[in-house]
């Protein structure tokens, strides 16, 4: 089961690549939060149920529910629609992609010992290479958030391979600091959206030497 | 204490957005820079100075001699800024002093926190209240550069806290306290220390201001209010300073230091090249304060990355930065008053315009290129000979011609702003020069420092930089 999870995590992070509407990155982020979730309880069953109740209100709340509702308001407000208006760059992302999978693959093989769980380390790392291929391969900035999106899961599904455990406050403070970024984030772009008619990066060019 | 201290901090933030008037929002401001006072008081002389309070905070001698100097520069922000914004309504003037204070709250719990993992929360935090600072005057460009800084921060913090992660799986996720992951990552496994470090370096670059992610800083630093450009490039660049050279000295004790010291010389080198470099090229002098910035991190990060004496002088150096780069934010805060603008090849005079805000920039760029007796002259001198000890000739001489650049670029700029016939309309504003003889006070006390360092500060530097 649990297996069957991690895949279609990794699908999910493939189909980003590929994915050319935003309404379809919001959908894949809310997906990849109930995935979360479902690993999260999987994986860490064995936590006292105060450090479950909080990864799982993490997960549900946070991951699955508030983000993708800031992402499709984010959406609503800009009326921004797609990536871009021809789909000729989709091969190339997904070759990309492809190719971040398989070197997460060999790091992992090569870098991980006994004290990380390999699975889920390759899978971090990818997510990782995927969050960082999103932002620098788009230009739009509603992509970038989703890439940054996409980093902070898989800095969550790093933790899970690490095993690491933090006393709650520090975890609540954690969550409170994403997600006041993530909230602002969005502010942020929709005020760029509307005073400066930019959803594209390249068009943020007045701070410079 | 500490979270005693903390909430107050916090309430007389969070009061100063709902403050109906001006007064109010002073009478707030003085409230919580008198609780400052207060707490240094107590560290100082009540007893707390080195004592742990609450589970997450140590006041130890690195943290309580940043906090000092946040403080002293903080007090001259708030009476700048106050006279900065007097054409702002109280909607804008209250948000910019909470703000503010939020930032300066959050950077003391950076200041003083002993676990790894509480350091990047506060470090995250600083980051959403610089963002509302650096969107103070809601232009074009102060978007951008807020959209830029924060989506730059956050996505750099998310990669230090993989560092972070991948170092407490190191220390077999025992403890994130810096005082037990020292002996923790002893023997942790060489392959993840590095990489946990230099992804911990890289996110935390952006705080320090040193490459790679050194260009937010200055975007930053470029739309916010210059007195709070002022606090960004002092007490936000030592908090990022600060948190990395905590983690440096975990891994004083492990096989990969040599290699940790490497990579700090290498990003001090870049952050030098890139800060001489862009010292030429740009055009507005606030920017233009923000690469002299990036290059003095990238000396202290070569201090640090060279050893044995440069330790020492790298945080020296830092110190003095502190006193030297706030008077002379400070003093273009005035300069933008009288010229409503910061561009390098239109505005000019200053000398017979305010002599006193002209000396003030003038002394200050003789301090910020480490010429005598300024203190960055004591710390440069000996980062070059350790240099020269422990790498030979040719870093230093590479060193020495970048400072030349530096010292080219800085003398040409401040001299024209001060006697080159101004092309500029001149702002119908009275010069308040009570603010350029503050700022003045700042880089005296440098100047202080670069002729006779007190034995308590040496002593205490001593023990920052004992590994």
């Amino acid at each position: 089961m649990l297996l069957s999870l991690i895949i279609l995590y990794v699908l999910t992070l493939i189909y980003l690549s590929i994915v050319e509407r935003f309404r379809n990155y919001a959908s894949l982020i809310a997906f990849q939060g109930w995935i979360l979730l479902g690993i999260a309880l999987l994986r860490l069953h064995s936590l006292d149920w105060i450090e479950l109740s909080f990864v799982i209100l993490e997960t549900l709340i946070f991951k699955a529910l508030i983000v993708p509702a800031i992402l499709q308001r984010v959406i609503r407000k800009t009326k921004i629609n797609r990536v871009r208006t021809s789909g000729s760059a989709q091969f190339n992302s997904l070759l990309l992609s492809v190719t971040a999978l398989v070197v997460s693959a060999l790091v992992t093989y090569y870098v991980a010992d006994s004290s990380v769980h390999m699975i889920f380390f390759g899978v971090a790392l990818y997510a990782l290479l995927s969050g960082l291929i999103l932002i620098v391969l788009r230009s739009r900035i509603f992509t970038h958030m989703v890439g940054f999106l996409v980093i902070e899961n898989g800095v969550f599904l790093f933790s899970m391979a690490i095993g690491v455990e933090m006393p709650i406050l520090i975890n609540t403070a954690i969550l409170l600091d994403i997600l006041i970024s993530v909230l602002m984030l969005g502010l942020f772009m929709t005020r760029v959206d509307r005073e400066i008619h930019a959803d594209d990066s390249d068009s943020l060019t007045h701070v410079k030497d | 204490m500490i979270y005693i201290f903390l909430a107050l901090w916090l309430a007389t933030g969070a009061a100063t957005f709902f403050a109906r008037s001006r007064r109010a929002v002073h009478l707030l401001c003085a409230l919580h820079m008198g609780i400052h006072a207060l707490f240094a008081a107590r560290l100082l002389f009540g007893g707390a100075f080195l004592a742990t309070s609450g589970a997450f905070f140590t006041f130890d001698e690195a943290g309580t001699v940043f906090y000092i100097l946040m403080i002293v520069v903080a007090a001259f922000v708030f009476l700048h800024s106050q006279e900065y914004l007097r054409d702002d309504g109280i909607a804008a003037y209250r948000t910019y002093f909470a703000l503010l204070m939020l930032l300066i709250t959050a950077i003391t719990g950076v200041y003083f926190a002993n676990n790894i993992a509480v350091t990047w929360i506060l470090l995250e935090t600083t980051t959403l209240c610089g963002a509302g600072i650096i969107y103070h005057r809601h232009s074009e460009a102060a978007l951008e550069a807020t959209w830029k800084y924060l989506f730059v921060c956050s996505t750099g913090i998310a990669i230090a806290y993989l560092g972070i992660l991948l170092l407490s799986a190191a220390a077999s996720n025992r403890s994130l306290d810096y005082s037990e992951l020292q002996w923790l990552i002893a023997e942790g496994n060489p392959l993840y220390l590095k990489t946990a470090f230099l992804l911990i370096l890289t996110g935390y670059s952006c705080k320090m201001e040193i490459f790679p992610l050194y260009t937010i800083g200055v975007d930053a630093n470029f739309a916010a209010p210059a007195p709070a450009s002022a606090m960004i490039s002092t007490g936000l660049v030592n908090a990022g300073f600060l948190a990395i050279f905590r983690v440096y000295r975990l891994f004083a004790s492990t096989e990969v230091f040599p290699w940790v010291r490497h990579v700090l010389l290498i990003i001090g080198m870049l952050s030098l090249t890139v800060g001489a470099l862009f010292l030429r090229r740009t055009n507005n002098y606030k920017r233009f304060l923000s690469y002299s910035t990036v290059e003095n991190m990238g000396i202290a990060a070569i201090g640090l990355g060279i050893g044995g004496i440069g330790v020492w002088a790298a945080v020296f150096h830092v110190v003095c930065h502190t006193l030297i780069k706030s008077s002379l934010f400070l003093q273009i805060a005035v300069v933008r008053q009288v010229y409503n603008g910061y561009r390098i090849n239109r505005i000019g005079d200053y000398i017979n315009i305010n002599k006193v805000g002209a000396i003030g920039l003038l002394a200050g760029m003789v301090a910020v290129l480490a010429f005598p007796p300024s203190p960055l002259f004591v710390s440069e001198l000996m980062i070059l000979s350790q240099t020269i000890a422990s790498t030979g000739w040719w870093l230093a001489a590479v060193m020495v011609l970048l400072l030349c650049i530096v010292i080219y670029s800085i003398c040409y700029r401040v001299i024209k702003l001060c006697y080159q016939p101004n092309q500029d309309e001149l702002h119908l504003s009275k010069i308040n020069r009570r603010l350029s003889y503050g700022a003045l006070s700042l880089l005296m006390a440098a100047i202080v420092l670069g002729l006779w360092q007190p034995a308590p500060l040496r002593a205490i530097i001593d023990r920052i930089a004992t590994l």
